[in-house]
Formats: C-alpha cells, sequence, structure tokens
C-alpha cells in the first residue's frame, strides 16, 4: 500500500511526504514536547507554530471560547521569533526522520521576504508554509490573503527568497477563495494549504463587552469542516498545485472527506489540543480504509469525489 | 457541598505519578460538544491496598463538561490526559506548612496534605467557604491536620473570609500553599504587601481557561513578574511574589 505523497512536484527539492497526514500550525508548538507523547516520525509532517521576524507577546486573556463543537482563538501569534527559531529548534528538527515545515507570518512584504531568506540553508527545515490567513493581526497576516494581488506579492517574494517548497496558506474569510488559490499558484507557490480559521467572535453577557481579549477570533475544530472540504472542493478544480486540506479534522473519515474532495494531505490541528495522538489514529485509520477498500496507492482516493 | 462532586477513577499510571498541584485533562463528552477537556486538579491519591491506583477528582459543576462529568456512574470508562503541570514546591526539612482553601480550591490541598503528613511536615489548613452546607466535610481530611474553619455566614466557624484566619496562623509556618478564588488571592497579596509573610514562599494554584494543558496552544498565557507563563505548562501553580495584580 502506498501512502507518500509528493507536495512539490515543480520544486528542485521537493516535499515528498511518507504519508498525507500533518499537524496544522499553531497546534503542537515547535513539536519538541509534542515528541515526548507522540510518536511523531510516523506522522508525513510536522507544521511548527507561526513565527514572525521578532518574538510576539501575543493577545491578552481571554484567548479562547469554546463554541458548539469548536474552539474560538485569539492567541495573536505568541512565538518565539525566528532567531530562537533557528537557533533553539532547528537543531532538534535536525535529528529527526520527520520532516518540519515552518510556518512563517509577518505585517509586511518584506517580513516575509527576510523570513524566507533566514530559512534558506537552515538544517532540520523541509519547507515553508506562508501565513496569510491568521485573523490576530492587527496589521498584515490575514489581510495579505484577502487580496489576490498582495497573495501573489507575498508569495513571489517568499519564492525569490528560498529554495525550499513553498506552501502558501489561504484564508477563508474571502469571497471566492478560488482567486486567491490562482494568484498565489501564478506567483509560484508549490502547494496551498486552506483553511485557516473563519473569523468569529464571541459576546460576554455579563460584562456586555467582546468575550475574547483580542475582541474578535479565528474559530476552528469540527465546527468548520464543512467549509473546509467544500473550499478544498473548490480549489483543487481550480488550481494544478497539490492541496492540503485542513479544518476540523478529528478522525480517519473526516480526513477522507478531504482527499476525496481533492487534497492530496491533511492537516490535524484542533484535535491535537483535545487528543494529541489524533493525527497518528487518522492515519492508522486511514492505512486499514485503504486495505479494507483494496487501494493500492493514496493517489487513488485524491479528488475521487471530484470524478464524474 | 451542593454542587460539588467527589470521582474516584482507577487511573494506575497518573495516581503513581502525580504530584501535589498536578492536574488531569478531562473530556466531558463522547462526541465534538464539549469539545475541549477539563482541567481538573487531582484531589487525592488513594493509599489503601485495595484502592492502589485510584484518584480522585473534586469539582463543582459550573456547566455543560462538568455537569456531563457529575452524571457519570459507577463503573464507566473517562479519558484522562496527565498528570499535567508543575506541582507546588514543598522544601525538604519538615516544617509548619500552612494551607490555605476557598471554597472548591481545597481541591489540590487534600492531597498536598496527604503527602505533607506522609513526609513528616506539620500541617495547617485554613478552610473557608461561604457557609456551612458548602465546607468541605472534616471527616475527609486527615486527621494528623490541624484544621480551622471559616465561612462567610458564621453558620461554623470564624465568621468571615478565610484569609482573616491567617493573622493568627502564617507567622508559625515556613511555607504557604493556597488554592481558592481570585479575590482570595488578591487577599493574600494584599498581606503580602503589608508584610504578613516577610520573605516565605506563597505558592497558588492558577486557574485560567486552557486549550490543551500541555503547553501546545497558548491558550492560557498568563502576565507574570518574570514575563509571560503558561499556566498549564509553567503552572498552574506559581509563586504569589511573581503574579501581578
Amino acid at each position: 500500500m502506498k501512502l507518500s505523497v509528493q507536495l512539490a512536484p515543480h520544486n528542485r527539492r521537493g516535499l515528498l511526504l511518507n504519508n498525507p497526514v500533518m499537524t496544522a500550525s499553531g497546534t503542537v508548538e515547535y513539536g519538541t514536547e509534542y515528541a515526548q507523547v507522540v510518536d511523531i516520525n510516523r506522522l508525513g509532517a510536522i507544521i511548527c507554530k507561526g513565527t514572525t521576524l521578532t518574538p510576539r507577546r501575543g493577545n491578552p486573556q481571554p484567548r479562547l471560547a469554546e463554541t458548539p463543537s469548536g474552539l474560538l482563538n485569539s492567541v495573536g501569534l505568541q512565538n518565539i521569533g525566528i532567531d530562537a527559531l533557528i537557533n533553539e529548534k532547528a537543531p532538534i528538527w535536525a535529528t529527526w526522520l520527520v520532516p518540519v515545515i515552518v510556518n512563517i507570518a509577518g505585517e509586511r512584504v518584506e517580513d516575509y521576504a527576510q523570513l524566507a531568506r533566514r530559512l534558506e540553508g537552515v538544517a532540520g527545515v523541509s519547507g515553508i508554509e506562508v501565513n496569510i490567513s491568521c485573523p490576530n493581526l492587527a496589521r498584515g497576516g490575514m489581510e495579505f490573503g484577502q487580496s489576490p494581488q498582495m497573495a501573489a506579492e507575498v508569495t513571489a517574494a517568499v519564492k525569490a527568497n528560498t529554495t525550499l517548497p513553498v506552501i502558501v496558506k489561504l484564508t477563508p474569510n474571502v469571497t471566492d477563495i478560488t482567486q486567491i488559490a490562482h494568484a498565489v499558484a501564478e506567483a509560484g507557490a508549490d502547494a496551498i494549504s486552506l483553511i485557516n480559521t473563519v473569523s468569529g467572535m464571541a459576546i460576554d453577557i455579563a460584562k456586555r463587552k467582546p468575550f475574547l481579549g483580542g475582541i474578535s477570533g479565528g474559530l476552528s475544530g469540527p465546527a468548520i469542516k464543512p467549509i473546509a472540504v467544500y473550499m478544498v472542493h473548490q480549489v483543487s478544480g481550480a488550481v494544478e498545485v497539490p492541496i492540503i486540506g485542513c479544518g476540523g479534522i478529528s478522525c480517519t473519515n473526516d480526513a477522507l472527506e478531504f482527499i476525496m474532495a481533492g487534497a492530496t494531505a491533511v492537516q490535524v490541528g484542533t484535535a491535537n489540543l483535545v487528543s494529541p495522538n489524533a493525527p497518528v489514529e487518522v492515519l492508522e485509520g486511514m492505512e486499514r480504509f485503504l486495505e479494507r477498500e483494496g487501494v493500492e496507492d493514496i493517489a487513488q482516493l485524491i479528488g475521487a469525489a471530484k470524478a464524474p | 457541598m451542593p454542587g460539588t462532586y467527589l470521582l474516584w477513577v482507577m487511573a494506575p499510571e497518573i495516581a503513581s505519578e502525580a504530584q501535589p498541584g498536578q492536574f488531569v485533562m478531562v473530556r466531558t463528552s463522547e462526541g465534538y460538544d464539549p469539545l475541549l477537556r477539563r482541567p481538573l486538579s487531582i484531589h487525592r491519591v488513594a493509599r489503601g491496598e485495595r484502592e492502589h491506583g485510584a484518584l480522585a477528582l473534586l469539582f463543582a459543576v459550573v456547566g455543560r463538561g462538568t455537569n456531563w462529568l457529575a452524571q457519570r456512574k459507577e463503573g464507566e470508562a473517562i479519558d484522562l490526559l496527565g498528570p499535567l503541570g508543575h506541582g507546588f514546591k514543598v522544601d525538604p526539612p519538615p516544617r509548619n506548612l500552612l494551607l490555605v482553601a476557598g471554597g472548591v480550591g481545597i481541591a489540590p490541598l487534600v492531597f498536598l496534605a496527604q503527602r505533607g503528613i506522609a513526609e513528616g511536615h506539620q500541617v495547617a489548613l485554613l478552610l473557608g467557604a461561604s457557609a456551612k452546607a458548602q465546607l468541605y466535610p472534616a471527616h475527609l481530611i486527615p486527621p494528623e491536620v490541624n484544621l480551622l474553619v471559616a465561612t462567610e455566614d458564621g453558620s461554623v466557624g470564624r465568621r468571615g473570609m478565610v484569609t482573616h484566619l491567617l493573622a493568627d496562623h502564617a507567622p508559625g509556618a515556613e511555607q504557604v500553599f493556597a488554592c481558592g478564588p481570585i479575590s482570595m488571592y488578591q487577599a493574600l497579596a494584599d498581606m503580602s504587601r503589608k508584610g504578613m509573610f516577610e520573605g516565605k514562599s506563597v505558592q497558588v494554584s492558577m486557574e485560567v481557561r486552557m486549550g490543551c494543558g500541555r503547553g501546545a496552544c497558548y491558550g492560557c498565557a498568563l502576565e507574570t513578574k518574570s514575563g509571560l507563563r503558561l499556566v498549564c505548562k509553567d503552572g498552574p501553580i506559581f509563586e504569589l511574589k511573581d503574579l501581578i495584580w
């Protein structure tokens, strides 16, 4: 049975994963503590916490609000910054079998270019995921992912400064996600991941104020899965580059929905917070499914639901 | 304690490793709603041969998650992750430990009292609640503990807040450990500023909305005097003097 997938077929380095199951950014920190509780080498890839040029403190409390089958967060990209990532985390990643992809975020196009430049040649880094979809930044972030021109500009700036495979992570908070997908694919993205969180808000009725310290936040978890599956279905018909599906995947069946909708790989996110072993369980269930259905190569399932 | 539940679970691996002040993350649904686990302090660990491997959780029903948990019946299985976080730090030579509990904040302190006595410390517990009915049952507290009670309505013990008992008992203690509502910690911080604890370690258990309980999601970040800390991973026990009020 073949589970391996190539996420950057046109990149000189390529991004070949042993299997299509990864962890989503922001749900396993830098993977180093996660590696103590989960057999990470079973996974296709680890995507680390969104990282900026300088350390960020993130947003005030409360940062989390639970919603029916969902989680609203306004963590605000609290992170250690690119220097600490390169000096403290990458050397650990370099000893792992599992590829690590660094998620980068910025406020200006030049931030993304610099981040890409810094990561060039760093041992332990196998790819870049460009976050143009974080709803919890005052400037930049999601703004870049809401305009095809800006999204293309950021993508081109990253591509011009790296030989690493580049994945661009899209926001669902747009009128037509296929336009953005087109723009980043044209600008050279090797792969596209979608979706980041759906913008949302909760009100504290006792205080008559927004519940979250960051006022609004991003919704994740099972509640957003149908939105994500539909967007993967739309985008996979619109662009040629591989799609990585993300949004509320909690079990194998969820992951298979994304793959049949057109995703080449998947990311498990919020489910990690509840059950750290969820990605491994998604993978094991996938292996059983392929065996049971007599499918020899996961590629046979990619976009299966799109066939006439 | 109406609305408060004591749940014993067999969890030998967690029970054998657990330190007082640590917590477990408990799933409170079979599906995705409620989605997140709930952090609960480890209340006590069974010592008897027959109950070996059991641990107790003490919790108040505050929402749908804890309500689901309160309805579990004997023999059912629940899903726990733990032990998590850093527990109370008790200095090694036998000393006088002073424990201060407000309401259901007694939860981690019974385990600390158990362990403290086993390690040869003298343990005094200041136990407070709004009224007699809300007071943790005295017969569940290890008999070696010097128990002092305060209720806000005066229905038992001294009338007033549990922190009012501190003036008499803080001077004789080397270390202070507290768990209760934020207002109780604010009172402790006030007393600390007035020199009540002069240089003594005062450790408090913080409660903030948590996502994962393992330092992965950064949902429970807390601003402290030594920078941003995660309650789940760096805490939940903090030195009172490191906290900002």
